[in-house]
């Protein structure tokens, strides 16, 4: 495990060398790519066979149509945040699979900071959207109708029971994200470490194939979440 | 349904039963209580998971052979369901792990 090595000659913890390795990683791509189309009839004429911009382009794009359909009109304000996780995440992952090296996302800080991001960025979009009827959101449906000088009043009877529970719901939400990708991620590179131990010998790489598609799935997953929250936040509460 | 009252009716006196033996044994201090309820919480958690879980897979599957085309609908759906009554296992694996902290 070389970031073990490092934290012993060094003294930094590996989760921060293994962060700033994906995050060197993931900018080095990125200039790649921006030089690619920023050169010559570049934007215009793709690249031939499997490149890295081509890769790179076929997933933002996916993940973009994706964002279209779950955050309104105005996802382009909040993509760049979904579009770096899901890079950073998937990135994070398959340097967990590649022996000798620790992804970051196998380390509960790395996890729970991506998490408590989420939640504050969602919250914050809520809270710029809607002002203070954000809190609207916690307190379950209107029970019944007044009206009072010509204006119809919910009344939301049921707040009491509701705003606990509802609360703990969204403080939830962080600790799913955090521990979901943390446990994938822990349970993958367990499956590879005794299989390895049992047979050292070719079988293990079928779960190294298998640990790619979960690698795949929870950046995925992590990204499909944030989006969802972000969306619920932009829904009207009511 | 006989069957499976049975087959509960089993599980919990082979789960009551080393409670019972134990109690009788007094042996002060020992945390098996905390083991047993941590194997218990994630085991029972990973069990309506999976109903759940197994459930979903199965209808998507359906679905998609009744309507092929709208598989691409359909996956992010599925996706999302999986991942949300995964959630239920995870606040077990979190008890489970509060739990062993005690032994």
């Amino acid at each position: 495990m070389i970031f073990h090595e490092l934290e012993h000659l060094i003294g930094v913890p590996w989760v921060i060398q293994a962060t700033l390795f994906a995050a060197v990683l993931l900018l080095v791509c990125g200039f790649m790519v921006r030089a690619r189309v920023a050169g010559p009839r570049g934007g215009v004429i793709p690249d031939e066979g499997t490149s890295v911009r081509n890769v790179l382009e076929v997933l933002v794009a996916w993940l973009a149509g994706m964002a279209q359909d779950r955050m309104g009109p105005n996802w382009r304000r909040y993509f760049p945040l979904i579009g770096t996780l899901f890079f950073f995440i998937l990135i994070s992952n398959v340097i967990g699979l590649v022996p000798g090296f620790l992804g970051a996302t196998g380390d509960v800080n790395m996890t729970a900071a991506c998490a408590v991001v989420v939640w504050v960025f969602y919250t914050a979009i809520g809270i710029t959207t809607h002002g203070w009827k954000y809190v609207l959101k916690f307190t379950g449906p209107g029970l019944f109708d007044l009206h009072i000088g010509g204006r119809h009043i919910h009344v939301r009877a049921l707040a009491p029971l509701f705003l606990p529970l509802e609360l703990l719901l969204d403080l939830a939400r962080m600790l799913t994200l955090a521990v979901r990708l943390l446990a994938n991620m822990f349970a993958d590179h367990t499956v590879v470490a005794v299989w390895l131990a049992i047979v050292p010998f070719a079988v293990p790489a079928i779960f190294m194939g298998l640990g790619l598609i979960v690698a795949f799935l929870q950046a995925f997953v992590f990204a499909l979440l944030a989006m969802i929250y972000i969306g619920l936040s932009l829904d009207e509460p009511h | 349904m006989r069957n499976l009252r049975s087959i509960l009716l089993w599980t919990a006196f082979l789960v009551l039963l080393p409670l019972a033996a134990f109690a009788e044994d007094g042996t002060g201090g020992s945390s098996w209580g905390y083991a047993l309820g941590a194997g218990l919480a994630i085991g029972l958690a990973g069990l309506g998971c999976g109903i759940g879980q197994g459930l979903t897979a199965g209808n998507t599957t359906a679905g998609i052979a009744r309507n092929p085309q709208a598989a691409g609908a359909m996956f992010t759906n599925f996706i999302l369901g999986m991942v949300l009554i995964e959630s239920i296992a995870i606040y077990g694996l979190v008890i489970a792990f509060l739990l062993q902290g005690k032994i």
